[in-house]
């Protein structure tokens, strides 16, 4: 079984309207194992894949924090800066959405639209098997380069 | 298990350098990303102490190039080796697609090396997978130590039969690739057995 990502183009145009109706520059979302999804508006400014590890390592801890205290999770972070925020929220218990504003005051409309969209992303989330995509990848052929390419990289001579 | 993003085209996997404190995790993760073609590599991460100790984890993104179609990548991350951070050392392991123990070859620390190995078992247990049947290799470090315990030790003592075993001097760079390379070609057989 592999890990797969929800209807692209559907989780797309809900952070794309996100990004839009909240004011916010940027969203992300993340896996927990901390790889980059998807994203909407601008990330030029922005090392996604960093970003994507440090949230997932951020999330997890303080996933633990919360159970040292007697919660489950604490289904919100909120990290303020000074001129640049960040909100984070969970998408079922798997995946993260990050919110980036620069705006404080819009901090209402951003919960309020990350709200809705997380709804929206966790409701056409799916995690299940995809055995014709995956047997597309996994081919002998896969291998045969993947090994290649490794011996290559990693060459010692 | 891989996370695979059909869309982009995207396969990534996960490797963790684990063992006991100041084993040599993170000097494995930055030889190998000093001598990779900057083409290769993403900006590494690490997050450590004043000491130089690591706190939560370093990091790098490897690309090891696309593939029937599809960017591979190997996400890179060392844990924290001491016994305190068990509970970070856990958060980082899961989704791990293989592992490379970094023992220390200091006779007085065989203690440290079985505890941090028991360690790694129930967690990869805890999280459902056989390590035995898990991409494991176990680098011996610092081997220019004078007398470094001898390899074999930690074989025999946890019982790892038929796991790769290589030694290193990972601030020389020594055993570091062939380490990283027999990791990577076993998560890839366990992808595409």
């Amino acid at each position: 079984m592999y890990e797969e990502r929800e209807n692209p183009s559907e989780s797309n145009a809900i952070m794309s309207d996100l990004v839009v109706r909240s004011g916010a520059l940027t969203a992300l979302v993340i896996t927990k194992e901390g790889v980059l999804e998807d994203e909407a508006g601008d990330t030029s400014y922005l090392n996604t894949t960093a970003m994507a590890a440090l949230v997932a390592g951020m999330f997890s801890a303080t996933r633990e924090v919360a159970r040292l205290v007697g919660e489950q999770q604490f289904s919100i972070l909120l990290q303020q800066g000074e001129t640049r925020h960040i909100h984070i929220s969970l998408i079922h218990d798997s995946k993260m959405m990050v919110v980036i504003f620069e705006d404080y005051q819009i901090i209402g409309m951003v919960r309020h639209e990350a709200r809705k969209a997380a709804a929206a992303l966790g409701t056409i989330l799916k995690q299940s098997n995809r055995p014709e995509l995956s047997e597309e990848i996994a081919t002998p052929q896969f291998k045969e380069y993947a090994l290649n390419l490794i011996d290559r990289i990693f060459d010692t001579k | 298990m891989p996370y695979i993003n059909y869309r982009d085209k995207e396969i990534a996997f996960k490797i963790v350098y684990y063992g006991p404190g100041l084993s040599g995790k993170t000097t494995n993760l930055k030889y190998i990303h000093a001598v990779l073609d900057k083409t290769r590599k993403g900006e590494m991460i690490v997050l450590d102490t004043e000491q130089e100790r690591t706190l939560f984890f370093d990091f790098f993104p490897l690309e090891l190039g696309t593939i029937e179609g599809y960017g591979v990548r190997f996400n890179m991350y060392t844990v924290p080796g001491q016994v305190y951070y068990e509970a970070s050392r856990r958060l980082i392991l899961e989704g791990a697609d293989g592992v490379v123990f970094v023992a220390d070859s200091q006779v007085e620390r065989l203690d440290e090396n079985l505890e941090s190995f028991a360690m790694l078992q129930s967690s990869l247990t805890d999280f459902g997978l056989d390590w035995r049947i898990f991409p494991l290799v176990v680098q011996y470090n610092k081997r220019d130590l004078p007398e470094p315990l001898p390899i074999g030790t930690l074989e025999t003592r946890l019982g790892l039969n038929g796991i790769p075993v290589f030694e290193a001097v990972a601030t020389e760079g020594q055993g570091v690739m062939e380490t990283i390379r027999m990791t990577s070609r076993q998560i890839i057989e366990k992808f595409q057995p």
